[in-house]
């Protein structure tokens, strides 16, 4: 399967401010790739490079095999962005902008976009500027759905959305990624939407990549230890792949971000301690990696 | 059908690992029973469909699902002998060797430490 988007080195100054470095990844249809990330990590930086609005200072990247900047029409026709803040015209109805948008793409998608408004409750005659952020952000939602594209990029769509709309908004991206042949790229802060849609996940930390890869596998590598030992004072160990420890007498409590059942039966066995491992959900392993 | 939790640090497909091998141990789910589609239980319980396919697969390769074509994967007919005796062995194996360890570790013997399995298991008898 060739990938949507493939990306090695990629690098972004601003002047002196390094703001990416070194990013490299690659996405294939089918996956849901939720990046997370701290304000100020790069997330925006990132995806406006895979979609061609500003140059990488370093590396490349292609989409659709093409040099992101110098995407043909028809391949930027198979992607759908959402930007963080909207590009809705303030003095249209939603139906005119929504026939503003359509009359851009060769197909248009009338029957679903229909379907959603009526599902969302987007009244098709509302002026824009009467709208609230909510309601404009769903707006952003259709308008980057009405194509079908086959790579879906988002940046922070659902921050203003209500817990019902949110959960919609997951469905629909669901069933948009359900037949495996499209992509989705999507940023949020919300990290429960992240856990049950995505299968990939990006961390991005402070410009770099600091884990990429499947969700399942980084619930299972990325660990918090509470170790015992068997006397009165821990024996001195080394943990692979430690992030932090704190120790306490006999005790101690440690997260690994490389953990695997071989490591644990190896260090109980040289250490003479015993080790209860404790799973972690994606908002506390997000938060680990951030001590 | 099953109770999932995306937000549990357990990941999903192992969550439907662990239900569907117990359910069929137990006769819950009997030889020939259908699976929801990957594609329903994804909708129904809005989670990525990927981590269910994977949950399916293992479940495949174990024998204790049968893919079927063009119909809802089944319960396989043969599953019953997979959860046989040797195979729960199996899975309670590393349980009991963290056990021995900490026996040994803590300087009973083999009689102590079966006297106290004993115990226990009587105890936890309801």
């Amino acid at each position: 399967m060739t990938d949507a988007v493939a990306a090695s080195g990629l690098g972004k100054a601003f002047g002196a401010r390094q703001v990416l470095q070194d990013v490299s990844f690659g996405v294939s249809p089918g996956d849901v790739v939720g990046v997370l990330g701290k304000n100020g990590a790069g997330k925006t930086t990132l995806l406006e490079i895979m979609l061609g609005y500003t140059p990488p200072t370093s590396g490349g990247i292609r989409v659709f095999g093409h040099e992101s900047l110098e995407m043909p029409g028809d391949i930027k026709s198979r992607i759908g962005f959402v930007p963080q803040q909207d590009e809705l015209l303030d003095q249209l109805t939603v139906r005119d902008q929504l026939r503003v948008i359509a009359s851009f793409y060769a197909r248009w998608d009338f029957a679903l976009i229909d379907r959603l408004c009526t599902e969302w409750g987007v009244d098709v005659n509302a002026r824009i500027k009467g709208m609230s952020v909510g309601e404009r952000q769903k707006l952003s939602i259709l308008l980057a759905f009405g194509h079908r594209p086959e790579l879906l990029i988002l940046d922070e769509p659902v921050a203003s959305l209500d817990p019902i709309a949110r959960r919609q908004f997951l469905e629909q991206l669901l069933a948009i990624s359900a037949d495996g042949q499209r992509a989705i790229v999507f940023s949020s802060h919300i990290v429960s939407d992240i856990e049950r849609l995505a299968n990939r996940i990006w961390i991005l930390k402070d410009g770099r990549l600091d884990w990429q890869g499947d969700l399942d596998s980084l619930k299972e590598s990325i660990v918090r230890l509470h170790i015992r030992g068997t006397g009165t004072e821990l024996p001195q160990f080394r943990i692979p792949g430690v992030i932090n420890v704190r120790r306490d007498g006999a005790f101690a409590t440690a997260v690994a971000r490389d953990w695997t059942p071989e490591a644990q039966r190896a260090l109980e066995k040289s250490a003479s301690v015993q080790i209860e491992v404790e799973t972690l959900g994606l908002e506390e392993i997000f938060l680990e990696l951030h001590r | 059908m099953f109770i999932l939790n995306p937000q549990s640090g357990i990941p999903i497909y192992r969550q439907i690992l662990e239900q569907v091998r117990r359910m069929v141990a137990s006769g819950q789910l009997p030889p020939g029973t259908a699976l929801p589609s990957v594609r329903d239980l994804a909708l129904r319980h809005t989670i990525n469909p990927m981590t269910i396919s994977r949950a399916y697969s293992i479940l495949e390769t174990e024998g204790l699902l049968e893919r079927n074509r063009g119909r809802p994967m089944t319960v396989a007919s043969q599953a019953k002998n997979h959860t046989q005796l040797p195979k729960r062995l199996q899975q309670i194996g590393p349980l009991i060797e963290q056990t021995v360890v900490a026996a040994k570790q803590l300087q009973l013997s083999e009689t102590e430490l079966v006297k106290a399995v004993r115990q226990e298991w009587e105890n936890s008898d309801d």
